[in-house]
């Protein structure tokens, strides 16, 4: 019985070692208008990254962007992102192929998923990079693009800030392996 | 029986690890926002927050009497009642504030405190506030034959509790229960009333009727006095960092205790139209 037990713990610590996480991954969106430029940051990404099941998922509390002014913030989750219906940006989906990673170096990969935000639904491709650090924890850096329009997300009018149809989102996270 | 527990928990993981994580807010108790445009809802403040170190700036105006007819450009003419009022929070829960109103050259200092908020998971119903606060008239009296009052004669306090609920994104509701008090009654004040404790009931409505505008709606019958109850309907709208109030409303009065002591015409005829600008200024705030 206890061997079974033991040999069980050992199964699942090697599924485990290829599983990466975190709580605090930070997320930009910018926001590039002709006449005003401005971010939206939000330091609570949530990830995981799978390695061994190719899987990739990521979700944040759009409640905990902040733009640095709190009105615009309160007329963002309100009338544009509908927080309150709506509380989550998504992606869910796997790499094009599995990566090796080399500690200390830097590999480039793609990603292919559904990105959903406002409740809409959309495939997207993201590139990024996978870099394994020496303490063993993945670092993950990508870079897309969301057309507000494709969300059903309306622009504001007659409004002190202008914001961009094109909003460039950076996505910068750290993830630990998960240990029991 | 424990090994056995142990054993499944053990099988659990590896296969719950090939599902996605569990979405899950980082603030449970998400709190209701907007529940009003702005700190004031036609004459009345509101439960709506100020963050921590921004400042409300609201320009009032009230005119005379619209029954004067396009003679008078419906009230236009005739001097209007103007206040400023500038409100600055210290925290997320408190801010305080000074204002000053034409009508009897009243200065006012007032707080408005935040107990708690409606939350989005329904934790909190409805939103409570505090606000008092105490004025005084700095007119002139030195043309009156007798002496004129002095500075605790001139003083006036007032204080309320605002209840408020957001029902559905388009509908929300706040219950005013308002006292004012004046340590004297004199006829040259400019309010109609003749007691020195008045008691009210405010309510204030909004519906939206599109993203950036609303329907407004204020109510307030007095309590303990035979003065006719304040009314008041207009349409806010929202432009960014600004908020436009306009309305017709019942009384000239701008400030709390004016609203409840002032007297009031009657509606339609006794309207008077009204004009308030409300800017927040993030001041203190980093840009990101």
């Amino acid at each position: 019985m206890k061997r079974l037990v033991l040999f069980f713990f050992f199964v699942s610590n090697v599924t485990i070692a290829q599983t990466f996480l975190t709580e605090s991954g930070n997320v930009n969106f910018l926001s590039k208008a002709p006449l005003s430029e401005f971010n939206g940051v939000s330091y609570k990404l949530y990830g995981l990254i799978d390695l061994s099941n190719n899987l990739l998922d990521f979700y944040v509390d759009l409640n905990t962007v902040e733009t640095g002014i709190g009105l615009r913030d309160k007329h963002m989750r309100d009338n544009y992102l509908e927080t309150e219906k709506y509380p989550f940006a998504e992606f869910t989906g796997q790499m094009s192929s599995i990566p090796t990673l080399n500690p200390g170096s830097e590999t480039s990969v793609r990603a292919i998923g559904k990105f959903k935000i406002h409740g809409v639904e959309k495939e997207i491709e993201v590139k990024g990079t996978l870099t394994k650090n020496l303490k063993g924890e993945l670092e993950l850096d990508a870079v897309f693009e969301v057309l507000l329009s494709d969300f059903n997300i309306p622009l504001p009018k007659l409004v002190f800030y202008e914001l961009a149809e094109n909003q460039s989102v950076t996505i910068k996270a750290t993830l630990k392996s998960k240990k029991l | 029986m424990n090994r056995i527990l142990l054993l499944i928990l053990f099988l659990m993981i590896p296969f719950s690890l090939f599902a996605q994580l569990e979405r899950k807010l980082v603030n449970e108790n998400q709190p209701v926002e907007l529940i009003f445009h702005a700190p004031r809802h036609i004459n009345l403040l509101t439960v709506e927050p100020l963050d921590k170190k921004s400042l409300h700036f609201a320009i009032m105006h009230t005119f005379g009497p619209l029954d004067g007819g396009i003679e008078n450009l419906f009230g236009l003419d005739n001097g209007a009642n103007i206040q400023f009022s500038f409100e600055f929070a210290l925290s997320d829960k408190l801010s305080i504030a000074a204002s000053r109103t034409s009508q009897d050259k009243l200065y006012n200092v007032f707080g408005r405190y935040h107990v708690f908020q409606q939350t989005q998971n329904g934790s909190k119903l409805f939103s409570l506030s505090l606000a008092g606060g105490a004025g005084v008239n700095s007119s002139n009296y030195k043309f009156l034959p007798e002496p004129a009052p002095t500075f605790s004669e001139r003083m006036s306090y007032f204080g309320q509790v605002m209840l408020a609920r957001k029902f559905s994104p388009k509908i929300s509701i706040q219950v005013t229960p308002m006292m004012a008090y004046f340590t004297d009654i004199r006829p040259v004040y400019q309010i109609e009333g003749t007691e020195n404790l008045y008691l009210a009931l405010g309510f204030s409505g909004k519906f939206k009727v599109t993203d950036r505008s609303s329907l407004s709606l204020q109510y307030i019958p007095n309590l303990n006095t035979d003065l006719r109850d304040n009314f008041g309907i207009g349409w806010d709208i929202e432009a960014g960092g600004h908020v436009f109030q306009m309305y017709f409303v019942t009384s000239q009065a701008l400030n709390e205790q004016y609203l409840l002591a002032g007297g009031n015409g009657t509606i339609g005829d006794g309207f008077r139209l009204g004009f308030n600008v409300n800017r927040i200024f993030a001041t203190g705030q980093k840009r990101k």
